[in-house]
């Protein structure tokens, strides 16, 4: 049910404010979470996890891809689905 | 004056302030009206703005400002931009951010805020406004230093319009506002690659269109933001495929285009809701599947494959996954979308029936004013030149039910907050935006006692906006929800202890009557669509009158009630 995604934020104030709020905002209950410091900006690897059946992980990403300011490197943006460890099926 | 304060900064000689750029970035960018309200932390902004090009329009509390702007925006397509000041004016501003967050509409909201030593020092009127905007927000900034202000005001106009429309908060600390900047920076290089729709995805969705036995259009709120009402006509008109609009895909086709079955969902037509319940094929313009126009979603459009075109690809699968996913702007997707014309001759005609055997009654029995009817006469007098600018509630349904709309620029409605209080400050905001237009507001008594300090607005201007404020004494939406759902129970929804608002109005300098019977209502409308200035109809209804036809909540569209 854990999906990792690893994500590039710049320095901006508020950037990490906004990427947990929307995680948890679209239903999803952060496992993990590390940040380090990259040059321009940061990399953080968030570990989450589904807070029910209808959440889609692949979505999230999608959703994450909105954010100004961020950029998603794994699972890779253009992939259709993300990363699993266990599938999460998206609502039919 | 042109565009030489941002593209040549460094040609300038003398330090300016902060503010000064803040201004100068307002007027590089087109900008024509500023709604706001001033106050201690923004106080250097309002210094400066005596010298600016643009209109600054002081309204009477900040959440009409925020709502004036984006009906702005919505009825010109160019961003609405808001101003108040830290503390109260800026979480004043929240529900209008809110508001336009969830109908995608680009704002610009600029506040003030202590002065930076003193943020998260609890300081007098200090907020933390960029956190407690953080969910409603497409983005936001906090300027540390007077010199990105170009640069960043450059990002929010990109971002506010750019790809799905948002609004945008930038938030300006007392000390960069009065700081003095030499060289302020270069804007940001704001080189947006243009994303290819995927033709893979256009082939499949032209076979299936082409193959299909009852495809239908569903239009949405999209059409409008994406500037694509030619497109869709275009489309709707070589493949003949019926359609159906959500509440903010109303005006998109136009009320007697054949084949156009009016509004789906809660409030719908009856042959919308069914032939979505029916089609085989489902293309979805514009719109994300809420919950007011999908019903019980797990039951909406059960047979129908589904093709989705968005510009937002975060909309595509979020609730309803698309068997033919087309991110992209909808202009560009449905030119490059050219299917055969499906053989559903018997299909379109059947859709055609139902729409006809379904249609509205205006022949309601008794003397009092039927609300209904008022309304589509209202539209109809007004024609093209209407524009609508509703409120929250039963009002609000009957306008999107029975007005005519030329275009979908025509009806201003709070769509996916629902915010009563809209109405009144937007009316303004359009009605600035399109002094020609016969715009109205449509309104409650519940809901126009939430910002009715803007009439005074609308004196100071002489805005000639025309208001309809129909009076059921009571918070109608509610009330008719207590009835069905809620054993007639009826729980804290009675206003007849109302003030006279004809003389409210008259009050504020405004001229205004009232409509009590039938017989008044085509003069009365006559009257106010004539009146030179600001003028309000104060029309008594029902009490009682309900909004049919109607899907109970958590029901699937095929449950309709009809009432009597
Ligand atoms: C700011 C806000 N508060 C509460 C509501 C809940 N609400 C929805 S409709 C409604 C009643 C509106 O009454 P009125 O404006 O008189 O319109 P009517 O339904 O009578 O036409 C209420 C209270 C809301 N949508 N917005």
């Amino acid at each position: 049910m854990t999906n990792t995604i690893l994500i590039h934020i710049d320095h901006a104030e508020g950037s990490l404010q906004r990427l947990i709020g929307l995680i948890e905002r679209r239903g999803f209950h952060i496992e993990r979470m590390t940040i380090n410091d990259a040059g321009a900006g940061r990399e953080v690897r968030v570990s989450v996890r589904p807070r029910d059946a209808s959440r889609c992980a692949d979505l999230l990403g999608r959703q994450i891809d909105r954010l100004i300011g961020a950029r998603r490197i794994a699972p890779a943006a253009a992939a259709s689905s993300v990363h699993v460890e266990e599938a999460v099926p998206c609502p039919a | 004056m042109s565009a030489a304060p941002m593209q040549k900064p460094a040609a300038q000689t003398a330090p300016v302030t902060g503010a000064r750029l803040v201004v100068e970035a307002l007027d590089h960018f087109g900008v024509e009206i500023v709604f706001g309200y001033p106050g201690g932390a923004i106080m250097p902004v309002y210094d400066a703005i005596t010298g600016a090009r643009f209109k600054h329009i002081l309204v009477r509390h900040e959440q009409g400002a925020a709502f004036a702007a984006d009906a702005y925006a919505r009825v010109t397509g160019k961003p609405g931009v808001c101003m108040a000041t830290s503390g109260p004016g800026a979480t004043n501003l929240i529900t209008g951010i809110a508001n336009a967050m969830l109908d995608s509409v680009p704002l610009i909201a600029i506040t003030g805020n202590v002065a930076s030593p003193l943020m998260g020092t609890d300081a007098f009127q200090e907020i933390d406004i960029l956190g407690c905007t953080l969910p409603i927000v497409k983005h936001s900034w906090i300027v540390r230093d007077p010199a990105d202000i170009p640069a960043v005001f450059a990002e929010a106009f990109h971002v506010a319009t750019s790809g799905r429309p948002g609004p945008v908060l930038i938030d300006l600390p007392k000390d960069v506002q009065v700081g003095a900047v030499a060289a302020p920076g270069s804007p940001y290089p704001l080189n947006e690659p243009a994303r290819r729709v995927d033709p893979a995805q256009l082939r499949r969705a032209e076979s299936a269109i082409g193959a299909a036995q009852r495809p239908l259009l569903y239009i949405g709120g999209g059409v409008r933001i994406g500037a694509a009402t030619e497109q869709v006509r275009a489309f709707a008109r070589a493949t003949g495929i019926p359609a159906v609009a959500t509440l903010q895909g109303l005006g998109v086709l136009p009320n007697d285009w054949p084949g156009f079955l009016g509004m789906l969902g809660m409030h719908g037509m009856r042959a919308a809701n069914e032939a979505v319940q029916q089609c085989d094929l489902l293309i979805v313009a514009g719109a994300r599947f809420d919950d007011r126009a999908t019903g019980k979603l797990a039951e909406f459009a059960p047979h129908a494959r589904v093709i989705h075109i968005d510009v937002d690809a975060a909309e595509i699968g979020k609730l309803r996954d698309a068997h033919i996913p087309i991110a992209g702007d909808l202009k560009t997707v449905l030119t490059q979308l050219n299917p055969r014309r499906p053989a559903i001759d018997d299909w379109r005609a059947q859709c055609i029936e139902a729409s006809a055997r379904h249609a509205f009654r205006y022949d309601a029995p008794g003397e009092g004013v039927y609300a209904p009817a008022l309304l589509k006469e209202l539209s109809e007098k007004a024609g093209d030149a209407f524009v609508a600018a509703c409120d929250v509630g039963q009002h609000q349904m009957w306008a999107a039910q029975h007005c005519r709309f030329a275009a979908p620029e025509a009806h201003l409605t709070s769509g996916g907050l629902g915010a009563m209080g809209y109405g009144l400050p937007a009316g303004l905001g359009a009605k600035l935006a399109r002094p020609d237009a016969h715009v109205v507001t449509i309104t409650g008594d519940g809901s126009f006692a939430m910002n009715i300090q803007e009439l005074a607005t609308l004196r100071r201007y002489g805005v000639a906006l025309k208001i309809v404020l129909l009076d059921n004494s009571t918070l109608g939406l509610v009330r008719q929800w207590q009835e069905l759902f809620f054993d007639r129970n009826f729980s804290e929804i009675d206003l007849s202890d109302n003030p006279d608002f004809a003389a409210v109005a008259q009050a504020f300098g405004i001229e205004a009557f009232r409509i009590s019977r039938r017989e008044d209502v085509s003069a009365g409308i006559e009257r106010l669509l004539a009146a030179p200035g600001p003028c309000l109809a104060h029309v008594i209804i029902d009490p009682m009158e309900n909004v049919w036809p109607l899907v109970p909540p958590g029901k699937s569209n095929s449950e309709m009630m009809h009432g009597d």
